[in-house]
């Protein structure tokens, strides 16, 4: 070798060297400082500058991602939403485009609706009755990711087989001079007003196109798009239309700019450098600690539930202890902080703790040696697992822990990571036969139908896009939820009847829940009053600076 | 007077002759000639101690494993606490935690088990991951699925580029087309790019086709990719050097003598190329590591639980505040793997010959 190439050889050496030094210097650890909120006065936002991680669409008849409904929530209103209110109370349905809540028939199967006066769009056209009708009729022409929670309407199912511009839903009628909405249903759904809050619902302009329309379609609410692009991010600005109501401020802030960085450091980065206010961006755990000196931290505690499913159709956990055993296994407390560091809850409940009808379940408490004894029981020793999960590294990492375990407890596990666009649709699918793997749901509506309905009930199941991953079906079950969705409200007595579906259902451990997780939200110094709406996460709109 | 003892006789000259003749005749083999060139090469023979080394830890991980860390590579001590100098410390302790008496999260950046330095009777030396796994156990047994999978690509790959580098150059014409385009087609993709979209689509469903079934871990997927996706950087400058030996004297003294076009190819052809191949070999291997670490950096090469070097670092990177030794072990380590590699094939290259150009481009 000659003595130019060695010393090439050698200053390779010491830059990559002093390139991992400069690496490990620059991730210093910093010390985390708890910081009291200053007392401060409020004082209006101006431009809100927002980083969020990503979002789908933001055509109301095609979004459905939280993110996407973050920012929606203020530009499109549904003929009922929730209140901007902190706390349980924002899960309160109250009128929104209605004058006020519907009429509902004895047989729960026909609303009644009447619009406020004077709407407009932020086009300045007046809304209409007929705009609800067209935004359900919109929502099958293109196939929306909703379209499923609006069949039991009556006449969707028919419509949805050969969906027309001119053809009809026969179970909506609206009258435009009367500004009157009636809903008339194939059969009884105690949760349809809630669906009818959800965005796709939102009424837009019956001239409007079937194709996706992102930040393009005028909406009824405090602000309007201004601006969209799908890489880097959108704006909205208020609409000069809007009068606000009752239940609807009409927003401090003049403008919203949203960008779109899916780097959770980059954005948290943006926040401390003075150049956002707010980011959603999942932080790293390990950089939580010292991010929250740096800006104000707020943990959003939001209705979700993560859980591994067992698919009770295959071997082996076709058998009850071989479930159970699993549930045993399961250290819930040290999963919290292997996932997130900690920010997380322990549960072993289907339904989240904001949830009126949660009653806290304790079936399973850790323990491997029951878990090993059950599995010897079962004669499962051995069997062969395969463990789905998607490419995140939050479900990765929950994945390798389940896969540790089952192998602890005598089965021979095995690992299968999907990318994060298949996964769902592939585990989803009969044909897969995926025996066990990872899932989270979030609420789509607070409503115990949206997850027991959604996620166990056997009637339900289908052998493609499924939701119901472990395959459970039983009939006790089955009929009670069904028997439960003809309830028009959630009392006490409604919910403690959930309560006991809950605890049927997990007695049969088609899932092992282990987590109701709470979210970072970050939020540069200068800000003042934060609030967060318990569905919709941030409220934007009511935010202030010190 | 006497004759001078020194004097040439009949005899000294002859014996003189022999002598010379013996010096003469006694000729150096390439390989002996190349060896005495390397051995005087301290810094490259140093490097092969150096990656010898390496292989030889990673070799030993089972061992390790079993008997020093007492644990495997993929098991998980997360809720469990391990003596370290008498004193009971949780393999992963801190992180934030529900205050059920304020209903508030308290937050606090968890804390992983650091290097314990033989200090828990062989356990965790070098740390634990977030889900407390032992760093040093990983960092073994993801060296010895790098290799397998930088040797056994180094291997195929190399193998197979020769072989269509001796068709391709021997026969030229049409058969010459078809394989050169063939490296053309490969090489219009770069090579990352083409290997993560290879490896992403075969780590779903694995392979099950023309009768080979190869399952969606096995380390088979990124072994065969690698190799692949690397033919045409072989195969290319291989067939340049065949395409100059095919044209001189001994390959046509070979031909008028009758010998087949097999004989020729793999008796006369080879051994002239084999230097360069031997030097490309060593070369790809390190090229092949470093590919591998990028595939399974990026979710395309190894699959979790099972570790690699580039798996380390990317399940790592999350942890780099609390728990840089996460990151950097194996980072160091792919360093030092392919540091020594290039820099003994650079010496193996300068002994067998000094005036080739060989060296791994994409």
């Amino acid at each position: 070798m000659s003595s130019k190439r060695r010393w090439t050889w050698l200053l390779t050496a010491l830059a990559l060297a002093a390139g991992v030094s400069m690496m490990v210097a620059a991730y210093g650890v910093a010390a985390s400082k708890s910081t009291k909120a200053p007392q401060h006065s409020q004082k209006a936002v101006g431009t809100l500058r927002a980083v969020i991680d990503t979002i789908d669409f933001l055509d109301p008849q095609q979004a459905y991602t939280g993110q996407s409904w973050w920012a929606m929530w203020n530009v499109y209103e549904t003929l009922l939403t929730y209140k901007h209110v902190d706390g349980p109370a924002g899960y309160q349905l109250v009128p929104g485009l209605a004058q006020s809540l519907p009429t509902i028939s004895n047989n729960g199967r026909v609303y009644k609706f009447k619009l406020r006066k004077g709407i407009r769009y932020s086009n300045g056209k007046a809304l209409k009755a007929s705009d609800f009708k067209w935004a359900i009729k919109r929502g099958f022409l293109a196939t929306g990711q909703g379209v499923g929670f609006y069949t039991d309407i009556a006449g969707a199912k028919k419509y949805s087989q050969h969906p027309t511009k001119s053809g009809n839903i026969s179970g909506i009628i609206t009258n435009n001079k009367k500004r009157t909405i009636v809903i008339k249903l194939a059969k009884p759904r105690g949760d349809f007003l809630t669906i009818l809050a959800l965005m796709f619902a939102a009424p837009v302009p019956a001239s409007t196109s079937t194709a996706i329309l992102n930040g393009k379609i005028p909406g009824t609410g405090p602000y309007r798009f201004s601006a969209f692009d799908a890489n880097r991010g959108f704006t909205m600005v208020r609409n000069k239309y809007f009068k606000k109501t009752k239940y609807i401020p009409r927003g401090t802030p003049n403008k919203i700019d949203v960008a779109l960085i899916g780097d959770a450091n980059a954005a948290v980065q943006r926040v401390i450098n003075g150049q956002a206010d707010y980011t959603n961006a999942a932080i790293p755990p390990d950089r939580i600690a010292s991010v929250k000196s740096k800006g104000k931290l707020v943990l959003r505690q939001t209705a979700n539930t993560y859980y591994f499913w067992m698919n009770i159709r295959e071997a082996p956990f076709n058998k009850l202890k071989v479930r159970q055993a699993v549930n045993y296994a399961i250290d819930r407390g040290a999963l919290q902080r292997i996932v997130w560091g900690g920010l997380g809850q322990a549960t072993q409940n289907v339904l989240p703790p904001t949830y009126p009808s949660y009653r806290k379940l304790k079936l399973y408490s850790h323990n491997v040696a029951k878990a090993k004894q059950l599995i010897n029981q079962a004669g499962a020793k051995n069997a062969k697992v395969t463990v789905w999960t998607r490419q995140v590294s939050d479900a990765v990492d929950a994945a390798q822990y389940y896969t540790s375990v089952l192998n602890t407890i005598g089965l021979d596990a095995k690992l299968n990571v999907l990318p994060r666009a298949t996964y769902y649709s592939t585990v989803g699918n009969v044909a897969t036969h995926a025996q066990t793997g990872w899932a989270r749901w979030l609420e789509d509506y607070p409503h115990p139908l949206d997850w027991f309905d959604v996620l166990l009930n056997g009637n339900r199941i289908t052998d493609t896009d499924n939701n119901n991953y472990a395959w459970y079906s039983n009939k006790k079950t089955n009929s009670a939820i069904e028997s439960l969705k003809k309830a028009q409200v959630l009392t006490p007595a409604v919910n403690g009847r959930w309560a006991t579906v809950e605890k049927q259902i997990m007695q049969q451990a088609p899932w092992a829940p282990w987590s109701n997780r709470v979210f970072p939200e970050f939020f540069s110094k200068k800000m003042g009053c934060i609030h967060t709406q318990r569905l919709y996460g941030i409220d934007a709109i009511r935010l202030c600076r010190k | 007077m006497a004759e001078p003892a020194t004097d040439l006789t009949l005899d000294s000259a002859a014996l003189l002759a022999s002598e010379e003749h013996e010096v003469a005749i006694v000729g150096r083999s390439p390989w002996y000639l190349a060896w005495r060139r390397l051995r005087r090469n301290y810094f490259a023979l140093f490097s092969l101690c150096v990656f010898v080394l390496i292989v030889a830890c990673c070799a030993m991980a089972p061992l390790y494993a079993r008997h020093i860390a007492h644990t495997g590579p993929n098991e998980v001590h997360a809720g469990e606490k391990v003596k370290v100098d008498g004193k009971l410390t949780p393999v992963v302790g801190g992180g934030s935690f529900y205050d059920a008496k304020t209903n508030r999260f308290v937050v606090r950046a968890p804390a992983y088990l650091g290097p314990t330095w033989w200090h828990a009777d062989g356990r965790f030396v070098l740390g634990t991951d977030n889900l407390g796994r032992d760093v040093a156990v990983r960092l073994l047994y993801g060296g010895l699925n790098s290799l397998k999978i930088g040797i056994g690509s180094a291997l195929i790959c190399t193998f197979v580029a020769v072989v269509l580098a001796l068709l391709a150059g021997y026969y030229g014409g049409w058969l010459d087309w078809i394989i050169t385009r063939s490296f053309d087609l490969i090489w219009a993709f770069p090579v990352l790019l083409l290997a993560i979209a290879l490896g992403s689509a075969l780590s779903i469903n694995g392979f099950h086709h023309f009768g080979i079934s190869i399952e969606p871990g096995s380390l088979w997927i990124p072994t065969l990719v690698i190799s692949y996706v690397l033919i045409p950087y072989v195969g290319r400058p291989v067939r340049g050097q065949v395409l100059s030996l095919r044209e001189k004297e001994f390959v046509e003294a070979a031909i008028g003598g009758g010998a087949g076009p097999l004989r020729i190819m793999f008796s006369d052809l080879l051994p002239n190329i084999a230097s360069t191949v031997l030097v490309f070999f060593t070369l790809i291997i390190a090229n092949n590591i470093l590919t591998e670490a990028g595939l399974s950096f990026l979710g395309a090469g190894v699959r979790l639980p099972d570790p690699s070097w580039g798996n380390l670092i990317a399940s790592g990177q999350d942890q780099i505040q609390t728990a840089p030794w996460l990151a950097l072990v194996p980072g160091i380590a792919i360093v030092l793997t392919v540091l020594s590699l290039n820099i003994f094939g650079d010496g193996l290259r300068d002994a067998l010959d000094p005036r080739a150009k060989v060296r791994m481009e994409h």
